[in-house]
């Protein structure tokens, strides 16, 4: 289709303001984590560039400093009252620990499980990925109160394994349907040419398949890894002691106020490790979300 | 290399048969094309060939050793498939490389033999690259390189030129044809186009709904068709088929057809009263201004350069001859048409096989080699 100028230029416009509408919380949220408080909430206004940037947000939640050090150190004494729970070091690190470790596992699943699927002709099969797909229609409040039973057992509350394997449950249907589709996307012929020139099953797999599909392995473990990253209630209920973000998050709106500041230094620092983990598989995720690459 | 024997061999899905008993013995070093239209069982026996279908029934022998319960890459046999199935991470060097890397051939008899294979196949300049780099025809080698550098006993191909664009089609098929001079591996090649069939094959094999139709070396096949369905099916445009009844007309048979007498070769095996299909090819009807024919109506008139393809009516049935005389044609013209008696071929409406015997003596315009 030929494109004449104007269209060109609509549609340049069109997609800068559709990333600016998404970029914007962002750049709010970030921006107000430089801000002291003061400047968070102003009476006469909406602050925009000026105020004086602090770093004092970061000092408490990333350096563990409390309010009360803070003003001391610079002799001014707005708005003590902090304590050390707002030290989020800790949280950061259970958070990667169980986020990256549930999208291994899960990555680790579903690769297997779903070339099985993709592949094999079993009794059964479609009732199977029906079953899969049904596991993926239940929202985890349901099953909040049985695995909390479970978890007491099995000494599992209050762990970081405990919620990797809880993520990876609520992870694993999706994560099997996606891979699958990936697979599906590669001719058999090419398992069947790879098994007359003498791969095994296994080296089909490993050395001839999977290969194909890594984009659709970055782009599962992605949203894997999103999901953990960001996942809330079943933390809540499973863990007391461990905290990952979004639940450390909500402890900072207390009885006597919210701790805006904090918020935006935490809500900021957590997007860092997404964006890190998108950006080392982006060229890979780019051709497993455009579907047919693969393919011929 | 090595002879390939199929004996009374059947495969059914389920409890659906789709392979009614083949009987085929292959030569060492033959060129075999299985031909026929789609959903035939083409494919499965191919890939019942390669061990990549289990046998219902029958024997399968390549060289003399029953594989039925061989695995795939024990037969030592090689396979094209239609869409490549190349390893599309891998450049084209490993590729070819994969089967004897995974042999554990000595990394310098491999790359010996890689550049070998392209050498042969023209894709030396284009090893280091992946799969994607390549035009259709160049992933078509590739997918060949694979196959020859194993030194299989067989060649399976399966559609191989299907993807091809129609230039590129032609250029292959003499290509292919070329390696297997080069080589003399056993080779079956499957396809449902006839001109590819004709072209490439020692000795074709035309299938329909799992039965074997004929066997035949391609000019006898379109020569003497076994069958209806073998007439109809090779040969394009396809020869032309008039009912009609055998009578006695002068003293001789004729064919009579909704009032045209259509002649008949002296001595053929049919009696009066008879009721039978009239095959001739387009070739063989020749136009006659000159009124000693059967008389036709022409409808359409195509010239395609070579030849003229002329669409006429005999008696309310539609027919085609091809001619390389430049007449002068225009539709509703009379014309009239001579058959070449000794081409002209009866069959049995009812059976659909031939009358005048697949055993009498070949056409008189048969070259000698
Ligand atoms: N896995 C299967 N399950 C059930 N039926 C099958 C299966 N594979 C093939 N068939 C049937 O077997 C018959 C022969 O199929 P086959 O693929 O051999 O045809 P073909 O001659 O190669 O056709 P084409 O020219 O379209 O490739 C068809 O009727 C098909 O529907
Ligand atoms: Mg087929």
């Amino acid at each position: 289709m030929q494109e004449t100028f104007w269209q060109k230029r609509l549609r340049d416009v069109a997609a800068v303001l559709v990333v600016g509408i998404f970029m914007f919380p962002l750049f709010w949220w970030a921006l107000t984590s430089f801000k002291p408080t003061s400047a968070i909430f102003d009476k006469d206004g909406i602050v925009w560039f000026n105020f004086k940037p602090t770093l004092v947000n970061y000092q408490v939640t990333m350096l563990g400093k409390s309010r009360a050090e803070l003003a001391i150190e610079s002799g001014n004494t707005f708005g003590v009252g902090g304590a050390s729970s707002y030290d989020s070091r800790q949280t950061i690190i259970d958070s990667l620990i169980v986020a990256v470790g549930a999208t291994a596992l899960t990555v680790l699943l579903a690769v297997l499980a779903s070339y099985a699927l993709s592949r094999m002709r079993f009794y059964g099969r479609q009732a199977y990925l029906n079953w899969i797909l049904s596991q993926r229609f239940m929202p985890p409040i349901a099953i909040i109160v049985p695995v909390v039973f479970m978890f007491h057992y099995m000494s599992l509350l209050d762990t970081r394994l405990g919620l990797i394997i809880v993520d990876t449950l609520i992870n694993l249907p999706i994560a099997v349907l996606l891979m699958k589709s990936f697979y599906d996307d590669v001719p058999v012929d090419v398992d069947e040419a790879a098994m007359i020139d003498g791969a095994s099953r296994l080296q089909i797999f490993w050395r001839v398949v999977l290969p194909m599909v890594k984009g659709g392995v970055a782009a599962t473990a992605v949203l894997c890894f999103i999901f953990s990253w960001t996942e809330f209630l079943l933390s809540l209920f499973l863990t007391n002691s461990i905290r990952t973000l979004p639940v450390k998050i909500t402890t900072f709106v207390t009885s006597t106020g919210s701790e805006w500041g904090f918020i935006a230094a935490l809500g900021t620092t957590a997007v860092i490790p997404s964006f890190i983990f998108i950006l080392l598989v982006q060229k890979q995720l780019v051709r497993g979300l455009t579907l047919g690459s693969l393919k011929e | 290399m090595a002879s390939v024997t199929i004996n009374s061999v059947r495969k059914s899905y389920g409890g659906f048969e789709v392979l009614h008993g083949i009987d085929l013995s292959i030569a060492n070093g033959e060129f075999v094309v299985l031909l026929g239209p789609s959903g035939c069982g083409k494919s499965t026996l191919l890939r019942m060939i390669a061990g990549l279908e289990p046998i219902t029934s029958g024997q399968i022998s390549i060289g003399n050793v029953v594989v039925n319960e061989l695995h795939p890459k024990d037969r030592n046999i090689a396979m094209v498939f239609q869409n490549y199935a190349l390893y599309a991470h891998l450049s084209v060097f490993d590729n070819m490389a994969f089967s004897m890397q995974l042999k554990k051939v000595p990394k310098e008899e491999i790359r010996r033999k890689v550049e070998w294979a392209a050498s042969i196949l023209n894709l030396t300049p284009y090893l280091d690259r992946q799969p994607r780099q390549l035009s259709g025809g160049q992933r078509q080698r590739v997918a060949m390189g694979r196959a020859i550098v194993r030194d299989p006993s067989v060649f399976l191909f399966d559609e191989p030129l299907s993807n091809l664009d129609a230039k590129l089609r032609v250029q292959m098929r003499t290509e292919i044809k070329e390696l297997h001079h080069k080589l003399s591996t056993t080779t079956v090649y499957v396809t449902h186009d006839q001109i590819e069939a004709m072209t490439m094959a020692d000795t074709i094999v035309v299938l329909r709904d799992g039965h074997i139709e004929q066997i035949g070396k391609p000019l006898d096949i379109y020569d003497r068709p076994a069958n209806l369905f073998v007439a109809e099916f090779i040969g394009s445009p396809s020869m032309n088929f008039l009912s009609g009844e055998v009578a006695a007309e002068a003293g001789r048979l004729v064919v009579r057809a909704n009032g045209v007498s259509l002649p008949l070769p002296p001595g053929a095996n049919v009696t009066a009263g008879q009721v039978v299909k009239y095959g001739i090819r387009p070739e063989h009807l020749r136009p006659d201004t000159g009124g000693a024919g059967i008389p036709a109506k022409v409808s359409v008139v195509e010239p395609t350069g070579p030849e003229i393809h002329i669409y006429a009516d005999i008696g309310g049935q539609e027919i085609c001859a091809i001619t390389q005389d430049r007449l002068e044609l225009a539709p509703d013209d009379a014309i009239s048409l001579v058959p070449a008696l000794d081409r002209i071929r009866l069959f049995d409406p009812t059976t659909g096989k031939v009358i005048n015997g697949p055993n009498e003596a070949p056409p008189r315009t048969l070259m000698r080699a």
